[in-house]
């Protein structure tokens, strides 16, 4: 378990609610991920073509909600949707999301740290998304956010850790959750960020794109499950003790030397 | 008189409140947040917040996102 904001959470596992067939596969999907926390987003209200209320059924199934300012591409824009936000869902939880290019959703860090420092001002409980920069997260954290949200690899691209070196430096240092977000392909990945030492992962491509997401959404829940397990009782040194020589796990006896 | 709702002009009676455009929209209040004229109006003042003629509303809602 981690907290976040004197929020107990028992599930590693986040989970985003995109590119999903149906509210039905959605929801049953949610409910096979035993995530507690789950990340909506913002749109324009269409007014000549209604949605599906994806939402009721969420709100059904207990999970806390988190809104993201995915869209916004500078600090105003996303103190805006943070505001929208607020009021469309009653929380004041907030997944801060800056990313201006397009290609790679790459976030940008002078927008997001501008953005977090005034959205904690305002009261918001902030959970920046942001590359895996230790001096950044070290300074989103001094400004007040509840977590921080490194990627693992760009939005989308089921990479894995390609930021592991970095990572390791902003879990060694964090005083607040690390939650690896972004990039996640399998959920081997996700076990190894937890094994790491992050309090959580996001994931959302890899589960939503899977042939069948529940069934994914489960595998994520035991890899979670796994990772933050072995962290908590003590990893293996690589390479054992004795540097990079093989150590033997079975007794070295002489038993054949003795025929 | 005439607002403008999403770009889009609507018509709505003197005085009407945000509370009551919802309402003539047929908008699903669940998940929804209102601004007019750039700014954000909390919900628990939308049946007081009357509109004024050519006042820009902007309607967002809750869609699924990672």
């Amino acid at each position: 378990m981690f907290t976040i904001a004197d929020i107990t959470l028992h599930s590693h596992l986040l989970m985003g609610t995109g590119k999903f067939a149906s509210a039905r596969q959605l929801t049953e999907t949610v409910k096979a991920s035993g995530t507690e926390l789950v990340t909506l987003a913002l749109k324009r209200l269409n007014l000549q073509q209604k949605n599906d209320d994806i939402l009721a059924p969420l709100q059904q199934l207990g999970v806390r909600l988190l809104p993201n300012t995915s869209g916004a591409k500078t600090a105003a824009e996303a103190i805006f949707a943070a505001e929208l936000a607020r009021e469309a869902l009653d929380t004041h939880w907030l997944k801060l999301e800056i990313h201006p290019d397009p290609r790679y959703l790459m976030p940008d860090p002078i927008e997001t740290l501008t953005a977090a420092t005034e959205l904690v001002k305002r009261g918001f409980v902030v959970l920046p998304y942001c590359s895996a920069d230790p001096v950044l997260c070290k300074r989103l954290e001094d400004v007040g956010c509840a977590a921080v949200m490194p990627l693992g690899a760009p939005i989308g691209s089921n990479q894995g850790l390609q930021t592991l070196a970095m990572l390791e430096l902003i879990i060694e240092q964090a005083n607040v959750p690390v939650i690896v977000d972004a990039g996640l392909g399998a959920p081997s990945h996700a076990c190894q960020a937890l094994e790491m030492g992050a309090s959580a992962v996001l994931v959302n491509t890899a589960i939503a794109s899977a042939d069948d997401p529940v069934q994914m959404a489960q595998a994520f829940r035991l890899a979670c499950q796994a990772g933050a397990l072995a962290r908590q009782h003590g990893l293996a040194n690589k390479g054992g003790s004795e540097g990079s020589s093989a150590v033997a796990s079975s007794p070295m006896t002489e038993f054949l030397e003795a025929l | 008189m005439r607002i403008i709702v999403n770009q889009q002009p609507q018509q709505c009676d003197h005085q009407c409140t945000l509370q009551q455009l919802v309402q003539q929209l047929d908008i699903n209040p669940n998940g929804l947040a209102l601004a007019v004229n750039q700014q954000v109006i909390a919900k628990r003042l939308w049946s007081e917040h009357a509109l004024q003629p050519d006042d820009q509303v902007v309607a967002f809602q809750i869609v699924t996102g990672g």
